[in-house]
Order: C-alpha cells, then structure tokens, then sequence
C-alpha cells in the first residue's frame, strides 16, 4: 500500500476554531488613566457607577492597574516619564526604560481586580488604570467625570486620559497571553481557552494519533490514486479509524466517486459530478451499512446506486470485509476520520452529523473548504479561506469535535486536485 | 408572493409534507421534500437516517439519489426544491453544487439550519452560484410534525431521554421558534 515505505516528514497542526481566529484578530481601544495606587478602588467605583451598561467582565482578561514598569515597551516610550501626581515625589529614583518588562505573577481569582504587590513601597507612584473601551463614553464626558471625583477633585494636576488598543477577548494560551502583554498591555490567563478545546485535551489527542497519522493518510491517498485509476473520481480519498480499543482498527476506506454514472461507467469529467459520491459521503455510508450487516440487518436497505457506497478498489475492498465494529454503535460517535484533503462545506456538516469523534486531513482546500477558520489559505491561494471553521462552533452547531491539519514537507501534497474543487 | 404564486407555491408544498408526514408513520424525522420542474414534481423524499443508521439520509439526498438515477445532473438548473424544514448546512452546500435553482422551504431548523437558520451556505461566498431562499411556507405544519416526532420515543439515539413524560405543544407563536437568525436574499433569478 506504500504506507510504511515513507518517512513520515511533517506535523499534526490543530485547526484554529472560528472563535479563536476571531479572538486573535479583534483589538479595540480603552482609556488609561494615571492614579496614584490608593485611588484605584475609587476610580473603578465611579467608573462602575457612571457607565452602568459596561461590565468588568469584559476587560477581565487585562491587568486592571499596571505599574509603569510592568507596560510594554512601546507604552513605556509612549508615557514616560510617568505623571508624579503627589507633591514631593521629585527625587523617587527615575525608572528604567528596561526593554524587557518583568513579568506579571499569575492572576489569583477571576474576578480580582486591583492587582498590588505586598511589597509596594510608595503608594504614591503612579498607576495606568484602565478605565474601559472607548465606546461606551467619549473623552470629555469621560475627562469632566473624573474630574469631579478623586483623586482629581484633591489634585492640581488634571487626568490624563491616554488610549490604549488591547485585545477584545480573553487569550487562548499562556503563549498567546504573553505575547499580548509584550505587544499590548499585561494580559491575565486563566488557563482556560472559552474559545475552542482545552490546550491540554488537544495536546492529549495530538500524542495519541501523531505517529499514525501519515500511515492513514498514505491509506487515504492510496484509495484516491486507486479510484482516479479507473476513471471513477477525482485522486481524493478518506480512512475511517476507530481508536477506542487501544490500537486502531480501520472501519472503512472511500476514494472519490464523482465521475462514475449511476450504472457504473465511467462519466466525462464535466461540471461538479456527482456530489453527493464524494468520499466522505461514501465512507460514512459504509460504516453505517457495515452496522447493519453486524446487526443482522439487510445492508443494501433502502440503497441507491447514486450513493456509490459498495466498495470498488481493491483499497477499499478489505476493510468493508472485516466484521470489526459493534452493531450497538451510533453514527460515527468515537471514530476518526482521515482525508487526503480538507473536506468542502457539504462533507464538514457529514461529518458534524455523524457526530466523529476527530478529523484529520492533509491539504487544505481554502476555496471550498468546511473545517478551516482561518485565511492563511495555501501556496495557490495565500490569504484565502472560508472561515467556516465547521468543526467547533458549539454556541451555533449541535456537535463539535477536534481537528488537524496535517503539513507535510512533501512538496507533492499540494496540486493534486484542482483548486476549486469541492472535496 | 402573490395570490397566483403563493396557490403554486402551496400545492407543492403540499406534496413535501405528505411525504413528511410517511416519515413519520416509518419512524423517521418528518422531513419530506419534492423537486419540481417545469410545474411537474420530478422526484420525492423523505428523511431516512434511522432506518439506514446513516446521518446524511437526508430527504434532499433520498431525493436526487433517485432523480439523478435518471436524469442528467444539468436538470437541476432548472429544478426547485420544497422542503418542510429548511435545509441543513449539509443539504445546503449539496444543494448550491448540484446548481440548484431555488429553495422553498417551511420552517427554519435553528440547530442547523444552512439557508438563514444557522448559516447562510446558499449566499455565503462561494466558488458556486448562490441560489434564492423563501422560507415559511406552511411553516406551522412543518413544526407540528417535527412536535410530534419528538413526543415520541427515539430509541437509535443513545440514552434517550424522558421523552414519554413530555407533552405535544400545540400552540406555535408567530415566530416563536425556527426564526432565522437573518435571512439576507441573494439577488438573482
């Protein structure tokens, strides 16, 4: 089969959910206020009791009150030198424009706030607050409202209301919040991801498929070169695996089926074929009728030879033969699916339906392809995608499931379907 | 719509519930559709996925499984389909390849709706051509029948629920439930 001759030359990617995408792309803009440390809890209160609509909870993610030393360093560039807001302060030692800022202690709890150190020496040095994103009031409303409030009303020195673009969501990883601390503004990570899996349960799911994923894939091409052969689809294929014993049981193998008639000859390669033969189709039709037979039921019930779903390459011959999956099962629950390429919009919701467990695909498809929520797109079409992202989408779609690219260093990956094909 | 319209509209749906309603005598989710063409229904279908313990049965597939058994894949160019429900992300996406002309459909299915419940797969940029939607047609039918399916019990899904303890609303809102979340209309045909 040509699938243990390779070296397996490449890396198991995990797709980035459409929420992820989106919270890595969407910043926005807050006022920053300089306060002396001990008036944090007043400001926070008038801004609280002004600005009902404006939550905390959305902001969270940030560092409520940063001291100078701990911004950024553009910030630092940006705001030096530091207010002094009380009087006598001269000779406080000036602080370093240090280019790498020291890191932040993790956040205790959610929904704490004000973050101090024990050891703060001068309650007087000057704090950056953010006050909250700009939408919700504008700058002189905003100015003439701390005015009339501590610390202002006690101070010579008016507010200083500076800007401040921070990312609008929550980060989805410890590597991603420090990033956006270096970049933005000191980010609090909770270890959580609201936004897609857990980093850890993707990490479990990526060391327990990584070093078969090439064999499956070679499988899956195996079964795309076999039917493109004789004429039937386009060199596309899929393997269905289930894992949940252990060791890896191949359920069902499909290569494309667009091009054959509904009498099994071979038609002209004209239009989108027969759409509803691609090899996702057919290979949850054969774990379904494979279900059937261990069932005692009749699999050909209610078959149609539209569906292309007996097996007819020698590839897919001998997985459809072995009894190696319980009749009890439901749809596809706990199976995994390897395709030779991204799967389009009608497959990524075949899949979603059947409710598989993970997907795993080699080239992506950013024309008309279902699992992708970014653009980084391909070669042939950089910057491109469909941002469907259909694989976790939990708040719109009923079933959500773990998928990966997978990027091979094998140059040939890429091209061996034509770019607007649906897969 | 227009009377002359919503009378041709009608009679077709009609047809789709029909075969909504065999669905539900075989135990199946009661969504039915027709495709017509030329004022003729050239195929019929009804959602299959218990029976076959496959969840792409839709009707929209049982459907052109048997019309393309027969008739060139260029005859839905010219083809309109009617559905009860509207048509999933999958059906949708088929549907746009296949180079549908144009859908009509009863309610909206709010879990995975691809024409303006959920997604909106039939105007979304596409390599495709977009096709046009029109949703509420006998749209109270539609959900009664799917009402109906649910008081009763599903036994192929694992652990069911208490579905005997449930009752059969019959009271629908105008819009309570099915409402899409938007409904943008591609501007064409």
């Amino acid at each position: 089969m040509g699938a243990d001759n390779a070296i397996p030359s490449g890396q198991l990617v995990p797709l980035r959910t459409k929420d992820e995408v989106r919270a890595s792309l969407e910043t926005h803009r807050v006022y920053v206020v300089e306060i002396p440390a001990r008036f944090a809890n007043t400001v926070k209160d008038v801004i609280q009791a002004a600005i009902p609509g404006f939550k905390t909870a959305e902001i969270s993610h940030l560092r409520r009150v940063v001291q100078f030393k701990y911004l950024p360093a553009h910030l630092q560039k940006q705001f030096y030198p530091p207010a002094r807001l009380q009087r006598g302060d001269e000779d406080t030692s000036p602080i370093s424009l240090s280019p790498c800022s020291t890191p932040l202690p993790p956040s205790p709890t959610g929904d704490v706030e004000i973050i101090e150190e024990a050891n703060t020496e001068d309650e007087d040095i000057v704090r950056f607050f953010v006050l909250c994103p700009t939408r919700f009031i504008q700058h002189a409303e905003l100015f003439a409202l701390l005015r009339r409030n501590p610390p202002f009303t006690n101070i010579p020195v008016p507010p200083k209301l500076l800007y401040v673009t921070v990312p609008a969501l929550a980060p989805t990883s410890a590597e991603q919040a420090t990033m956006w601390s270096e970049t933005y503004w000191p980010i609090a990570y909770k270890n959580t991801n609201p936004y897609g899996p857990h980093p850890s349960l993707v990490l479990r799911n990526t060391i327990e498929i990584e070093s078969e994923v090439h064999k499956w894939l070679a499988v899956a091409a195996e079964a795309g070169s076999e039917i493109a052969a004789l004429g039937l689809g386009e060199k596309i294929g899929c393997v269905v695996v289930d894992r949940t014993r252990g060791t890896s049981e191949v359920i069902a193998v499909a290569g494309d089926c667009r091009w054959r008639s509904p009498s099994g000859a071979t038609e002209a390669h004209l239009g989108r074929g027969n759409v509803m033969a691609h090899s996702v189709q057919r290979a949850i039709a054969m774990v379904a009728k494979k279900r059937l037979r261990m069932a005692g039921a009749d699999p050909a019930l209610l078959d149609r030879s539209l569906f292309c779903d007996i097996p007819l390459t020698d590839v897919e011959k001998p997985y459809w033969e072995t009894e190696n999956i319980p009749a009890s099962g439901y749809l596809c629950v706990d199976l995994d699916i390897y395709m030779t390429h991204e799967p389009c919009v009608m497959c990524s919701m075949a899949i979603l339906h059947s409710r598989f467990r993970r997907c795993i695909f080699g080239t992506r498809m950013p024309l008309t392809g279902g699992m992708t929520a970014d653009t980084i797109g391909t070669l042939a079409n950089p910057g491109k995608g469909l941002q469907h992202g259909m694989f976790w989408r939990p708040s719109e779609l009923n079933w959500k499931f773990l998928a990966w690219e997978w990027q091979s260093k094998e140059k040939d990956a890429e091209a061996s379907v034509k770019d607007i094909l649906h897969v | 719509m227009n009377p002359e319209e919503k009378v041709y509209h009608e009679r077709f749906m009609r047809e789709a519930i029909a075969m909504a309603e065999l669905a539900l005598k075989s135990d199946e989710t009661p969504v039915g559709c027709v495709f017509v063409k030329g004022g003729e229904v050239i195929g019929r279908g009804m959602n299959e996925t218990n029976r076959t313990l496959n969840g792409t049965r839709h009707a929209e597939f049982v459907a052109l499984a048997g019309i393309l058994s027969t008739m060139p894949i260029s005859t839905l160019k010219e083809t309109d389909l009617y559905v009860t429900v509207e048509p999933c992300v999958m059906c949708a996406s088929m549907l746009r390849q296949y180079g549908i002309r144009a859908v009509y459909f009863g309610c909206w299915n709010e879990r995975f709706g691809g024409t303006g419940g959920v997604l909106n797969i039939h105007s979304d940029p596409s390599v495709d051509k977009p096709y046009p939607v029109h949703g509420g047609i006998f749209r109270e039918e539609a959900i009664m029948l799917l009402r109906k399916f649910y008081v009763q019990e599903n036994e192929k899904a694992p652990e069911p629920k208490q579905k005997k303890t449930r009752e059969l609303k019959t009271e629908i809102l105008p819009m309570d439930i099915h409402a899409p979340k938007s409904t943008p209309s591609p501007s064409l045909v």
